[in-house]
């Protein structure tokens, strides 16, 4: 279809041309409120609204020996709190919460800790909501009982983990990656085993305050009413407290003879997993945009990637393997990764390698840079059709200090991308000689 | 449960227990046949300048014969390997190269391809689409690298996966006669023993416009979507298509039971009942509905009857879910799987879920659970309308199992009307030992040790 291969170059300088009914929907900044920052997205189609608040409070904050802490600190929270009108034990909170026909979700990574509310967008229902996730968030429980019934569940999910391989796999190459940084350390059963109620308690009073937190708004409510949410969402969060170390930085992996950076581990399963990765760079770093777009050629793009089709389409060797950049706050890191069935294990890393070796050396073919580019520019909209995506994109801004035109100028960035700029960054971050290299199942 | 099945109308809004907003018209939706016996129904969603477009054929794993069972999601697999005017690869390098995410899945009782494109790119990824309808042409060496694929995802999937095994087993036990028996991505050895032949025989079979259903949704115009629709899907010929036996499971007569010994550190536990499903045409049967909601009185919040008593009173299990889908070709299963919490045995978790349902056959349910219940049904379907591609499932797979996208209206205001005697009713009448069969995941040490671990 030569009709269809010609359109790729139309589309690529016919971009950007969004017509005014759907202009990207500029993020509102509103007013500070207790320590915290606060955005706004107003979305009016739906009668709903997301509102998400990020507290720097993740993993890479567990003490040595407990890791598994900052999950358990934010897991329990919605089991048991003392609210406006007194306390409210689990079963009150999760009645009220299915009564509303909201949810309440909380989740944890490296770096933060996120509470996220959906509710409908009707005054009634969403204060009530706010309310409930106002005591949560401020004045948890942490009930010794409750908190001795999630360890036991939490150390009999950890056990069953470690039978699996991905699990297994991951955790061996956090362990790698990331050396002396706190997230090298994944919580176990023994490490979970020593939290306590106290523990929990000290650790929510220590890193919950308005000063570590960000909320984000999207959906159908105007500015009064975003600043109104705010507000009873923070109004019982300390603003501030004790200073808390800094976490150094993560340092880049260190060029290592391969016995030093490669670990086999012997494990049962019918395929090998393989991991592979070293530590890489900020989400506000400026080679950003280069290593989405290389990533993109390289074992991001889907289908269409150089992995997938060296590894998947020419061998058939495995179902899925891609690779990723995983910026944040803090240096992320770099991570590819495939599985194979066992006797294929040292063709697959091999191919792995040398597909990763060679655009690292040499970076992408100008019909590469090409289809990326074309590919992220045209996608865009696909990034920011709805509530959800939009809430994750001003969260991520927001938790990144990115500037609030981020989204309006995102395309712009990614065609400004060269080839030489694909190329230096990749060699810039990216070494063989400094990956780390997890094998687990194979027999060697 | 399936929360996909239903969305708000105007009309209930004057009955549900809470004033809702706006819900989707049906005059947002659209339905046409082209000549060839194509269906497409088109969405209008002008949120956002974006569109999804699923192309839905009714032949999945259900249709398989023995001996070549995975046949359907293999053929998925090569769909993306070419047609006469499409080489190999291009396919996914084309829609690409438009920012189109795509993808494409098969269940027991469906095929489905998408993609999701800004507005302008549609008519590129239809044309794409209705070209892999009637012309793709595979050769036997891309045939052979990806059945190699297709045996690695199961590899990934199921045999190194105790869940998977378990839910294979199971479905394998539940069900004598029924097609629902094989898993959807086939047993192995069929896998190793299939053909290049019989992915093309499954193509010629099934894949046909009037076996088709064209769904899109997003930024568009549907007059506009039918001219583009009938240009290129429109050029597709009609052809006759195989008979489908009906394979009706026969009654299960008393309990049935197997256990799966796997790589695991507990046991697991699945318990089902051979229940009933809607039919097409008899939308008003209570008793399907009132499974539905059974469903969430069991499990349907972190406050629900099994997840209160089993997990957090009794700790008995780990965790708990409970599963049933109203709508589906074949046959029903009212399912309640479990973990072991640490040092509890099958025994006591399976003798606590029957405790459980006991109480709740003799004494029914609360009002208040219910209503609760009905809340979350009703607030799920404004959430639902955040995703242009969620509706695009919701129509395709209703359609799929043989009832209308003008059904969904029609059975969520049924789903409403549904009283806490009769779904005491339903767990009474069928949650009864002679539709049950029970799976246990007996856990086997796995030999590995990460001490062992060399460098």
């Amino acid at each position: 279809m030569p009709a269809l291969r010609n359109a790729l170059r139309i589309f690529l300088l016919s971009f950007g041309v969004f017509n005014s009914a759907h202009a990207i929907l500029p993020i509102e900044k509103l007013d500070s409120y207790n320590g915290a920052k606060a955005y706004l997205v107003q979305t009016k189609t739906l009668p709903m609204v997301d509102i998400e608040i990020s507290i720097d409070a993740g993993d890479r904050y567990d003490p040595i020996g407990k890791s598994g802490l900052a999950d358990m600190t934010a897991a329990l929270m919605n089991y048991g709190a003392r609210g406006s009108e007194g306390a409210l034990n689990e079963a009150q909170i999760a009645d009220e919460i299915a009564d509303l026909g909201a949810t309440i979700g909380l989740s944890v990574g490296g770096e933060r800790a996120t509470l996220r509310i959906r509710s409908l967008s009707r005054k009634d229902l969403r204060d009530r909501a706010v309310k409930l996730a106002a005591a949560m968030l401020s004045a948890p429980a942490y009930d010794p009982k409750i908190v001795e019934r999630e360890k036991q569940r939490t150390i009999t999910n950890l056990l069953e983990a470690e039978t699996k391989p991905e699990y297994v796999l991951e955790r061996r190459f956090k362990k790698s990656v990331y050396g002396d940084y706190p997230l090298a350390y994944s919580p176990s059963a023994k490490s979970i085993a020593t939290v306590n109620a106290v523990d929990l308690k000290q650790f929510h009073k220590q890193f919950y305050r308005g000063d570590r937190m960000i909320v984000s708004i999207v959906g159908d409510v105007d500015r009064v009413q975003a600043n109104e949410i705010v507000r009873t969402l923070l109004q019982k969060v300390p603003e501030a407290g004790p200073a808390i170390a800094k976490i150094p930085g993560l340092p880049r992996s260190a060029v290592e003879p391969l016995a030093q950076r490669e670990v086999q581990i012997p494990f049962d399963s019918q395929q090998a997993h393989i991991a592979m990765g070293m530590t890489a760079v900020t989400r506000s770093n400026p080679d950003y945009f280069p290593l989405l777009v290389g990533n993109y050629i390289l074992g991001g793009g889907g289908f269409v990637s150089r992995l997938m089709a060296e590894v998947r389409e020419k061998r058939g060797l495995a179902y899925s393997v891609s690779s990723y950049f995983a910026p944040g706050k803090d240096a992320g890191i770099f991570q590819a990764g495939l599985q194979t069935k066992n006797d294929q294990a040292a063709l697959a890393l091999e191919v792995m390698s040398s597909t990763i070796a060679k655009f690292i050396a040499d970076g992408p073919t100008p019909s590469e840079l090409i289809a990326a580019k074309s590919n992220l520019m045209n996608g865009y909209p696909l990034r920011i059709d709805n509530n959800r995506k939009l809430l994750d994109n001003v969260s991520s801004i927001a938790w990144n200090d990115l500037p609030l035109d981020t989204m309006d100028i995102w395309t712009k960035q990614v065609e400004a991308v060269s080839l030489e700029q694909v190329t230096n960054a990749f060699q810039k971050y990216l070494a063989m000689d400094r990956m780390r290299i997890v094998v687990l199942g194979a027999k060697r | 449960m399936r929360s996909n099945l239903l969305r708000i109308t105007f009309l209930l809004f004057a009955c549900a227990p809470l004033s809702w907003a706006a819900g989707a018209d049906s005059a947002d939706t659209h339905e046409y046949r082209l000549s060839n016996g194509l269906k497409l129904i088109v969405r209008e969603d002008h949120r956002a300048p974006t569109v999804a477009h699923m192309v839905w054929y009714r032949a999945g794993s259900m249709d398989e014969v023995n001996g070549k069972t995975g046949v359907a999601h293999v053929l998925e697999h090569m769909m993306f390997k070419g047609t006469e005017k499409v080489k190999t690869g291009e396919f996914s390098r084309l829609v690409a190269a438009v920012g189109g995410r795509e993808n494409a899945f098969t269940s027991r009782d469906y095929t489905a391809y998408f993609q999701q494109v800004e507005k302008s790119k549609l008519d590129t990824v239809i044309q794409l689409e209705a070209d892999r309808m009637s012309n793709l042409n595979f050769d036997d060496a891309e045939f052979l690298k990806e059945i190699q694929v297709v045996m690695e995802e199961r590899r990934l999937r199921t045999e190194d996966n105790p869940s998977s095994l378990l839910n294979e087993a199971f479905m394998a036990t539940a069900y004598m006669s029924s097609p629902y028996r094989h898993p959807v991505v086939g047993w192995m050895n069929d896998l190793q023993n299939m053909k290049a032949a019989d992915a093309r025989d499954w193509y010629r079979n099934w894949y046909a416009p009037n076996n088709a259903t064209v769904v899109i949704s997003g930024d568009v115009d549907p007059k506009q979507v039918l001219q583009t629709v009938e240009k290129y899907y429109g050029a597709v010929d009609a052809h006759e298509l195989p008979v489908r036996k009906p394979q009706i499971e026969p009654p299960q007569k008393g309990i049935k039971q197997i256990q799966v010994k796997a790589p695991a550190d507990n046991a697991q536990l699945t318990m089902g009942w051979k229940v009933p499903k809607l039919e097409p045409g008899k939308l008003d049967d209570v008793e399907p509905y009132a499974l539905e909601l059974l469903t969430g009185v069991l499990d349907g919040y972190d406050n629900a009857r099994l997840n209160r008593t089993l997990v957090k009173q009794e700790k008995v299990v780990n965790d708990v879910g409970v599963g049933y889908d109203m709508i589906s070709r074949g046959p029903e299963l009212f399912l309640i799987s479990t973990t072991m919490a640490k040092g509890k045995t099958v025994a006591q978790a399976q003798a606590s879920i029957r405790k459980a349902l006991e109480e709740l056959k003799q004494k029914g349910i609360l009002e208040s659970e219910l209503k609760r219940i009905k809340v979350r049904i009703l607030s799920d379907q404004i959430y639902k309308r955040d995703s242009i591609f969620g509706q695009a499932m919701e129509i395709g797979s209703t359609e799929m199992a043989g009832f209308s996208w003008k059904d969904i209206d029609y059975m969520l205001q049924k789903m409403q009307t549904i009283t806490p005697e009769q779904v005491q009713s339903v767990a009474k009448k069928y949650l009864i030992d002679e539709g049950l069969t029970i799976a246990t995941l007996d856990p086997q040490a796995r030999q590995s040790d990460a001490s062992k671990e060399s460098k």
